[in-house]
Formats: C-alpha cells, structure tokens, sequence
C-alpha cells in the first residue's frame, strides 16, 4: 500500500463517513458542517484522480458558495440552537424497495462489469485543455451559463425580498 | 471555429429571444412601470420568433462545432414554444394585474424559460440538453413561487424546486454512466457505437437513470407526485407555460434523444419501459381526476394522462409515432391554454375560484366563456372533430402500425374514462344553477389569446392532415 | 494503484444515501443538502471516468453542474427563506395546504 492508497482511503473514509452524518443526524447545524466535510473529502479525491482545476472549483463553488447558502438557510430559518428535526417517513415500503432495487442495480453494474482495460491516467494539468475545450466546441454552453446564473439571480432576488 | 452568413440566419430564432431577454432587462430598469409595456413587448417579441422560425424551416445547419441544430424538426419545436409561450404573455398581462404580482421580472423568466426550452430542443449533446432543461426548469421554479405572499404558490414554488433538482439529481449520475460508457456525450457518437453500447450495462442503467429523470419533467406516473399541487399551486398563467410548453420541451430532448438510436435498432430495449410508463400514466390520471372537484387538479391529473398517450408515439417507435406525438403536443398545447386561459379568467382576486362549484349555471351568465369551456373540453377528450381527436389518433394508429394494439386499447379504454370527467364540468355549467353572480369582464389581451387557441384547435381539427404533412416534411 | 471501482463503489454509495436523505427527511433544507450529496456523487462519477479514460470533457460536465447547482441553490434557498417568513417553517409534514 502506498501513499496514494492511503491518502484514497483517508478521503474515501471522510466522505463516506460525513455523507451518512449529513443524511442521519438529528441537528440541522452539524448536517450542514458535515456536509462542509463531505466537499471538502470529495475535492481531495478530485485531486487525487489528477482533476486539479476541478478540485480547486470544488472548493470555491461547492464549499465557499454553495455551502454558505445553506448555512444562511440554515440560520434564517431555525434556531442555531440545536433542532430536533423530525424525520418521520413517508411511504416506507414503496421507498425502501425502489432504494433497494438503485443500490442493487449500481452494485451489480460495478461488480460485474470487467475494467480490465480501464487505467488511471494522471493528465499534467488540465486547465489548458479545459480552457480550449471551454472557448472553442463549448462555448455556447459557456455563454448560456452566464445566462442562467443571471435569472437565477434576478429569480432568487425576486422571490426573497419582502 | 468558423460562422457562415448561413449559421447567423438559421440560428436567428434564438439569437433573436437572447437578445430580446436581455432589452428586456434594460426596459425593466430604465423605464418607468415598465411592466405595462413589457408584455405586449414580450408577446411582440415572441411572435416574431415563431415568424422567424417557421420561415427558416428548411434552413438546416449544425452550429458551434455540431453543437446545436436548427432547420426541419427542431424549428418546429422553436414555433410551439415561442407561439404558445405568446399566448401565455397575452393571458398573463390582466392575470398578473389581478393576482397583485405585476413586476417585469415575471416576462424576463417567461422568456427565458423560452429560451431554455429552444436548447433542449436543437441540443445534439446530452450536456446542451441537461443545460437547456435547467434554464427552463430555474423558470419554472422562480414562475411557480412568482406570487410570493401567496402561501399555496409558494408551497407549489418548494416542492416543484425539490422534486425537479431530485429528478436533476438521477439525470446527472444517469449521464455520468452514459459517459462512462461512451466516452462521450455526444448523440452522434452513442449512434455510432450503439451495437456494443446496447449490450452494455453500465449504458443500459445510465440511459434508464435519465429516463427516470425525464419522467419527473414530463410528469409520468410514477414520478408524477409533484404535478398536481404545482399546477394547482402556481399562479394560473404560469400553470398554463409549464403544463404545455415545458412538457412539450421535455419530449423534445426524448424525441432528439431516441430518435437516432432507435433507428440504428429495432426493437429497443427500452420500449418495455416507455409502454409501461404510458400505462400506467394514461389509467392513473384518468381514474383520479374523475374524483377532483378542483379544476386546475382536474386538469393536472388530466396532463398526466395526455403524457402517456404521447408517451405511446414514443413506444410505437416508428415515424408515424414521432409525428404523431409532434401533432399531439402541438394540439395539447393549444387545448390547454385555452383551459387555462379561461380558467385565470374565471378566477377571483383572491386566487380562488376553481371549484367546479364555482362554475355552477356559468352557462347562463356567461355564455361566450362557458361556451369556449364547453368547446375546449370537448377537444380535450377527445370528441371529433377537434385537435384532440387528431392528436390521439395519429398516435394509437402509429401503435397499432408497430404491432402494440394492446397499447392502443388501454389507450382508448383511458379516454372513455376521460369523457367522464371532462363531460362533467359541461354539465355544471349548463345544467346546475347558482344564485352566486359571477360578473366577468374579459380583457381585450386574455380573449385575444384565448380565440388565438380555440382558432387552432378548430382549425387542427378540421385540417389536420396538412399540418401532419407539415411535419412530415420535416424528418 | 486505486481500481476504478473503489471510486465508483463510492459515489454510488454517497448517490443511494442522497436519495435515502430526500425521501427519509422532512426538512426542506436536509432534504436539499442530501440532492448536493446526489449532484456530487455524479460528479464524481464524470471525474472517475474522465481520468480513467483519459478524456477531459468529463471534468467539463462537471463545471456545468456546479454553476447548475449554484443557481438552484440561490433560487432554491430564496424559496425556502420566502416560504419560512410566511409560515414560520420549513418542515415539508407542515407545508401542506395542498395535499403533498
């Protein structure tokens, strides 16, 4: 086992370990900060599969963005306090049966399928190729998400104001 | 990267509503009341795209690096959204006034809810689809909550918010397995290899992922919970945008998506999938709208089942069945602006008012608007000579042709059961009678829009095999 | 060397518990935390593969879903505020005027 290993494993535990936090933890406020841990587990596994660029706009987007957001959501609409959410269930059998027929599906998919063929490899660096990609096949994609994040914007201002 | 004059003009539709989303925001801020304007504006605007869209029908071209089609089938599509999104402008304009939301901002998502729709549908990329459908779908959630002190819209506003990003959510990782397979997202490439791919099931599982997801958007039993509380909940103008134009954008990218695959190979794996979504859909709307004594719910219901007879085109699989569902979507659309507009109209200030209780003896005071009610449902189920009955028969011949007449039956069986319930809101109006007077004034705009509709389903009706070769023409 | 399926069993993991979040919890925010925890299993997924296969457009799809995400978050949380100043909640068993 090498230090690659080790360092997957220490980010795959983190994030398998705050995800099941997020999703079963009685208080809102730890769900959020775990789910800090999550992104932040998932953006050093970015890295290590050589997505450099990607894990740093993990961190800018996900961590410095998305997830002050919800802490915002999060304060404005409880008590910091700690709050005892309900998690009443709904629908169990239905739910529990499609949850279980999507976990044995992907677990079978992964297992079965032979990747003999499929190795890591680790690009230099992939802001270069990204930023071509970006500008040139992709560029209408590009401009139309400026587009989006503007009406979202507009939307969002509209909808919360008084 | 190179543009011709050729590409400039071919993609003018879309140029033409980006641009005009963004006079949009400059109105809004330098002009004073500025939402007076802004809709004859918007409906000016869209009308010149459906213009531009149906004179560019033969000007095919793939722009930005095959990125994005336009010509033939997919301007069709532009003219449907842009047309009946017109339509919604001109219902909205007094709607708006009347449910105390009248701001700019509602044409500015209006038009880019548009926008958003006109992606999805010249999309040869799964991403420019997923992008398309998230542009509509922000809209559509900013729409629904529009009327923020109302707590129904906003109610409708979250669960249509948490529901779609759900659906988002099986949409993505279903792509991520498409990508994993194919090593790419383009169509093209998933036609080439789809010999191996269709054995694999990593593509198998990803490509159901996305259907699943899709199910969401086009509200297919069983991923239809949210529809009725949206399209009860939201303001009624924008009910009428999602319940047609958005569905109409979903199928779409179903269309764009199977339509080159299923060429490439016959019988699909997929085809199981769609029949049993189609039933299902089509009995479980017919059966519970029968016990809704809201209308809007009614129709949401009603909307349900109407996705499943297209979702038969798409089963069928054959070209028949895709110009088929093309017709039906056109014919749905028209039909239930009509609903809709007439619906806003009946409405009262304070957003109630769509009870079928209300309705009682309308016959009587309101003749002209029980009248084109009276019309409207009847095309809704379907009785000829209306665009309904067009829509379902293209559709069920095209089942019956591919050699599913089991599906077809269920079919006609579920449109039986619709009669019920549509008859019925007939008869509330011309056979109940209420003392409670009703005085509704129509404005100008509203019964501009609703004529607009009812003209075309009449005229689908009467004519449809020249607007089914229209859309032959284009394959 | 890490086999791509420990990536994969992964983020199917963190993807099936995204979905047990959303249909399990009733507050409006968990449940909107455990659809982040399902856009970032996918894109993890993208990654995954993207190396793997030695293709970059896969790291692009997953710039596209991040701005997506910012954008439903900014709507989705506007939403949320709206609704928690109208009713004092944002429990979905209690928002329910409309039948859920």
């Amino acid at each position: 086992m090498n230090l690659y290993d080790i360092i997957f494993y220490l980010f795959a535990i983190i994030t398998i370990v705050s995800a099941t936090f997020v999703v079963f933890t009685k208080n809102i406020v730890y769900a959020a900060y775990n789910l800090l841990l999550t992104l932040f587990g998932i953006a050093g596994l970015y890295v290590l599969l050589g997505a450099d660029f990607i894990g740093i706009v993990q961190l800018i987007i996900y961590v410095g963005g998305i997830l002050i957001l919800i802490l915002f959501g999060v304060m404005l609409t409880n008590k910091i306090t700690d709050v005892p959410i309900k998690s009443g269930v709904l629908q169990v059998i239905p739910a529990s049966i499609g949850v279980g027929m999507l976990a044995g599906i992907l677990i079978l998919i992964v297992t079965n399928i032979s990747w003999r063929n499929m190795e890591l490899t680790v690009p230099e660096s992939t802001i270069g190729s990204l930023g071509m990609l970006l500008m040139n096949e992709y560029i209408l994609i590009f401009e139309l998400l400026g587009m989006l994040l503007l009406i979202a914007l507009i939307g969002a201002a509209n909808i919360a104001r008084k | 990267m190179t543009f011709t004059v050729h590409d400039l003009i071919s993609l003018s539709p879309v140029l033409l509503i980006g641009v005009g989303i963004l006079a949009t925001l400059i109105i809004e801020m330098l002009v004073k009341e500025s939402e007076k304007i802004l809709g004859w504006f918007t409906f000016v605007l869209l009308l010149s795209v459906a213009y531009l869209s149906l004179i560019l029908l033969d000007h095919t071209a793939l722009v930005f690096e095959d990125k994005f089609l336009t010509g033939g089938r997919v301007n069709i599509f532009f003219f449907l959204f842009s047309f009946g999104a017109a339509v919604v402008s001109l219902l909205s304009m007094e709607y708006i006034k009347k449910a105390g939301i009248h701001f700019g901002e509602y044409y500015i998502m209006l038009l880019s809810s548009v926008l958003g729709m006109m992606l999805i549908s010249g999309a040869t990329d799964f991403i420019m689809i997923f992008i398309g459908l998230e542009q509509m779908s922000v809209c559509f959630y900013v729409l629904a909550g529009f009327n923020r002190r109302n707590e129904r819209s906003l109610e409708a506003a979250l669960k249509y918010f948490l529901l779609g990003s759900f659906a988002t959510g099986f949409l993505v990782f279903g792509l991520g397995l498409i990508y994993g397979a194919v090593g790419s997202l383009s169509i093209t490439e998933i036609v080439i290899g789809y010999e191996t791919l269709k054995t694999s099931p990593l593509f198998l599982t990803g490509t159901l992922l996305f259907i699943i997801g899709f199910s969401f958007k086009i509200a297919a039993v069983p991923f239809h919970m949210w529809v009725p509380d949206v399209y009860q909940g939201a303001p009624t103008s924008v009910t009428a945008l999602m319940s047609t134009t958005g569905k109409a954008a979903a199928f779409s990218a179903l269309i764009i998506i199977f339509s080159p695959i299923i060429q490439a190979a016959y019988p699909s794996f997929f085809t199981p999938v769609i029949s049993v979504l189609a039933v299902l859909s089509m009995l479980y709307g017919s059966i519970v709208a029968i016990s809704q004594n809201d209308l809007k719910r009614m129709l949401a219901y009603s909307s349900i089942a109407h996705a499943g007879y297209m979702l038969i085109g798409l089963a069928a699989w054959n070209e028949k069945g895709v110009s088929g569902v093309i017709f039906y979507l056109v014919a749905y659309t028209f039909m239930n602006l009509a609903a809709f507009g007439l619906i806003s109209l009946i409405e009262k200030r304070d957003l109630r008012g769509t009870e079928f209780s209300d309705y009682k003896g309308l016959g009587f005071k309101q003749p002209v608007l029980a009248g084109l009610m009276a019309l409207t449902m009847f095309a809704l189920s379907g009785i000829p000579p209306f665009a309904g009955f067009f829509g379902k028969y293209y559709v069920f011949l095209s089942a019956i042709e591919a050699g599913m007449t089991w599906l077809a039956i269920v079919g006609v069986i579920s449109s039986v059961i619709s009669v019920y319930f549509y008859l019925r809101l007939i008869v509330v109006m011309y056979f109940d009678n209420s003392d409670e007077i009703v005085m509704v004034t129509p404005s100008t705009s509203a019964m501009l829009g609703i004529m607009i509709s009812v003209l075309l389903i009449i005229i689908m009706g009467v004519a449809p095999g020249s607007i089914i070769n229209l859309i032959n023409s284009t394959f | 060397m890490i086999p791509i399926e420990h990536y994969l069993f992964l983020s199917s993991f963190m993807f099936v518990t995204g979905v047990v979040g959303v249909i399990t919890r009733r507050n409006a925010i968990v449940v909107f935390m455990s659809i982040e925890l399902m856009l970032n299993s996918a894109n993890l997924v993208f990654v995954t593969f993207s190396s793997y296969l030695g293709n970059v457009t896969g790291q692009l799809v997953v710039f596209f879903v991040m701005a997506v995400a910012a954008a439903e978050a900014a709507v989705g949380l506007a939403i949320i505020i709206a609704i928690f100043r109208n009713k004092l909640t944002v429990n979905l068993d209690e928002i329910n005027i409309l039948k859920w």
